[in-house]
């Protein structure tokens, strides 16, 4: 065995030399090198385009010089004390904020019962509740449209019964919530789901018998378990519901204008894809820092079990 | 299991790299020569099948058509070097000759084989036709088609047409009226409705106190606003009694709600204005082709395609919005419009209406003036 040994060659002599970009990729492990092409992909379909972004937003107002030129012009106007896109920002944000306190409250007990009381009519309530997710979604606000305005289907039933008709609901900031509400709760209820069925009843059973009561038990074992559930929903929709337009243009008749809907008309009818780059690039920033602070406070690694 | 060895995996990759790759090479190399091969971009319309499908299966051709609702998103598209992948462009009037021209985004048709299309149109699209012309008049730099009155809407119900027309643009100065109009989402018109509101002409330069009066306009009649929003919402809204008229608004916007049968919805031309005396504010389409290096020889064709009677009655009454065509000025094509049809583009008041509006213009100060305007929408909340 030895001899053996003293006698192979050694590999430098034998193995053909590596090219340098085989060399280079030895660096890396096997599967990094495997997910290479993904990595690709990505670079190019996901951190170009954002790059291309970052890069308009630094660019001269109204022009096409990106990467051909560098200012600071389009971020000192959105921070110019005189523009008023603050206060879509805030619509965006205090909607999206709205939204989620809603949906936690109107999707936990839906989520409740499709998990312990439904038995086997859970599934059907399930693909209810997914079925409109295969309508546009402009088609099921116009839908709302219809339901609530003037004479439509609301108020023109309840005229023809002999009342005055129904409210005057349409075009306000609070029918706006109500599309956002209804638009994203399939996206909390799954996660939902998901929470609670990870929640093990013994667990529950064992607070009950050792004295908590109904509230204790939800309050100290129940909800911490779900809450990696919730938690994803919550941020779920936190960040559709931030980026959400449709809503507050069919429902909301344009009654506040969110910062989608100025990006929209920075990179339409105003022609100034910079400003509308550094909108969007502070949304981005928001959206994400925000997304980050809920989760460094949360530490979903300990809430997942991992540490 | 199936084994794969390093050298296996590594041709694969390579065959994924070539396929990825592969179509853009292929595609570069056939744009050097594109004779089947169509790209417009538009308003809807000229991207419907009844307008596209026959001129495909006569020339067995590829034919893509994007459309937009609006004139700026279109010109910047080929700003931003989309005139690589455009081959004909349709605006409305002074963006070819004013814009697209100078910034070399579109280049001049044959005249000689063109212009002669324009003898059989409607008496005011006669040659010369200006909005067709570069400013020095030498250069041919589109072709006319849909036009129309855009100015606002009322259900003649709730508010007679003679009223309409005799107030005019004060309709929307009436504070009895707040919250009984809602305002169409087309900002670059809605800028100009502002203007004329505040008793000023858009299509000028404005002094301090001029863009002053456009703000506190703009203030007011959004907030008086019952809503804003698509041409569906606001034909509905008429419909169903939740508004009585709208900004901006004329033929383009309502045929579709009048050819529903709902003929008392009406597009208004006011009698009298700011803008030299005229109250109205009329579009005019040109339709031109871009100054594409690779331009496809399709794109000549298909200008003298849509001259046809029968096409251009197609265009006419293509989907989305109904709207006359000049060249409805030959009997041939004229003759194909049913009484329902002239209806619903209102043709009993058209030329009236044309005569007194003035033709669509650039804004000098239009981004001043938009900007001061989304402040106002957004004071709305």
């Amino acid at each position: 065995m030895a001899t053996d040994m003293l006698e192979a060659p050694a590999p430098s002599e034998t193995a053909p030399r590596p090219a340098p970009g085989s060399r280079a990729l030895a660096f890396l492990s096997a599967g990094a090198r495997c997910a290479l092409p993904v990595y690709l992909l990505l670079a190019v379909g996901f951190a170009a385009p954002l790059v291309a972004v970052v890069a308009f937003s630094f660019a001269t107002p109204r022009s096409f010089d990106v990467f051909a030129t560098f200012t600071l012009e389009n971020y000192a106007t959105i921070f110019d004390p005189a523009n008023t896109v603050w206060l879509s920002f805030a619509w965006s944000l205090g909607f999206a904020a709205f939204t989620v306190a809603l949906l936690a409250v109107v999707a936990y007990p839906i989520a409740y019962g499709i998990v312990h009381l439904f038995g086997r009519w859970s599934g059907l309530v399930g693909i209810l509740f997914v079925f409109p997710l295969f309508i546009s979604e402009n088609v099921r606000l116009f839908g709302w449209v219809l339901f609530f305005i003037r004479n439509g289907v609301l108020d023109g039933s309840l005229k023809a019964l002999g009342t005055d008709g129904g409210p005057d609901v349409l075009f306000t900031p609070g029918m706006i919530l109500f599309g956002m509400v209804y638009t994203y709760l399939p996206f909390m209820l799954f996660p939902t789901v998901l929470g609670l069925s990870l929640v093990p009843r013994d667990v529950v059973d064992a607070a009950l018998d050792m004295g908590a009561t109904r509230l204790q038990a939800w309050r100290e074992v129940e909800l911490p378990l779900a809450m990696p559930g919730l938690l994803i929903g919550m941020l779920l929709t936190f960040v559709l519901a931030a980026g959400a337009v449709a809503e507050a243009k069919v429902l909301g008749g344009q009654s506040v204008i969110v910062i989608t809907h100025d990006i929209e008309i920075a990179f339409t009818y105003s022609q100034n894809w910079p400003l509308g780059s550094a909108l969007a690039v502070l949304l981005m920033l928001i959206i994400g820092g925000l997304t980050l602070a809920a989760l460094s406070r949360l530490d979903l690694d300990r809430i997942l079990g991992r540490k | 299991m199936t084994q794969f060895s390093r050298r296996a995996v590594l041709q694969l990759i390579g065959a994924g790299a070539v396929a990825l790759g592969g179509p853009t090479a292929l595609s570069r190399a056939a744009l050097a020569a594109r004779p089947k091969e169509l790209n417009i971009l538009c308003w809807e319309g000229y991207n419907s099948a009844q307008v596209l499908d026959p001129f495909r299966k006569s020339r067995s051709a590829t034919v893509r058509a994007e459309s937009l609702t609006n004139d700026p998103t279109m010109i910047n598209r080929l700003r931003a070097g989309e005139t690589n992948t455009w081959d004909l462009i349709n605006v409305n009037n002074p963006w070819a000759r004013k814009v697209m021209l100078p910034e070399k985004l579109i280049k001049p048709l044959p005249r000689a084989e063109f212009e002669p299309f324009f003898e059989t149109m409607l008496p005011s699209f006669k040659p010369p036709y200006r909005w067709a012309l570069s400013d020095d008049g030498k250069e041919l730099l589109g072709m006319a088609q849909r036009f129309g009155p855009y100015s606002f809407v009322v259900n003649t119900d709730k508010i007679s047409r003679a009223t309409a027309e005799d107030t005019g643009w004060d309709l929307f100065n009436d504070p009895k009226l707040a919250g009984r109009y809602g305002i169409l989402e087309s900002d670059d018109w809605n800028v100009f409705g502002i203007f004329v509101i505040a008793g000023i002409d858009p299509f000028k330069q404005h002094t301090a106190e001029e863009m002053a009066a456009f703000e506190q306009t703009a203030k007011r009649v959004f907030a008086g606003a019952r809503m804003i929003g698509d041409i569906a919402t606001m034909n509905q809204a008429l419909i169903s009694g939740e508004i009585d008229l709208h900004l901006t608004g004329g033929t383009y916007s309502i045929s579709p709600a009048r050819a529903d049968g709902f003929v008392n919805l009406r597009g208004i031309t006011p009698n009298k204005g700011p803008m030299g005396g005229k109250g109205g504010i009329a579009w005019i389409e040109i339709t031109s082709m871009v100054n594409n290096p690779d331009l496809s020889p399709l794109a000549a064709d298909f200008l003298k395609y849509v001259q046809a009677p029968d096409i251009a009655h197609t265009v006419a009454f293509a989907e989305g919005t109904f709207n006359p065509v000049t060249q409805m000025g030959n009997p041939a094509c004229f003759n194909l419009f049913t009484k329902e049809q002239l209806d619903a583009i209102q043709w009993d008041s058209l030329e009236e209406e044309m005569a007194r509006s003035v033709e669509y213009d650039i804004v000098p100060d239009y981004d001043r003036a938009l900007d001061l305007m989304n402040a106002a929408k957004r004071s709305r909340g």
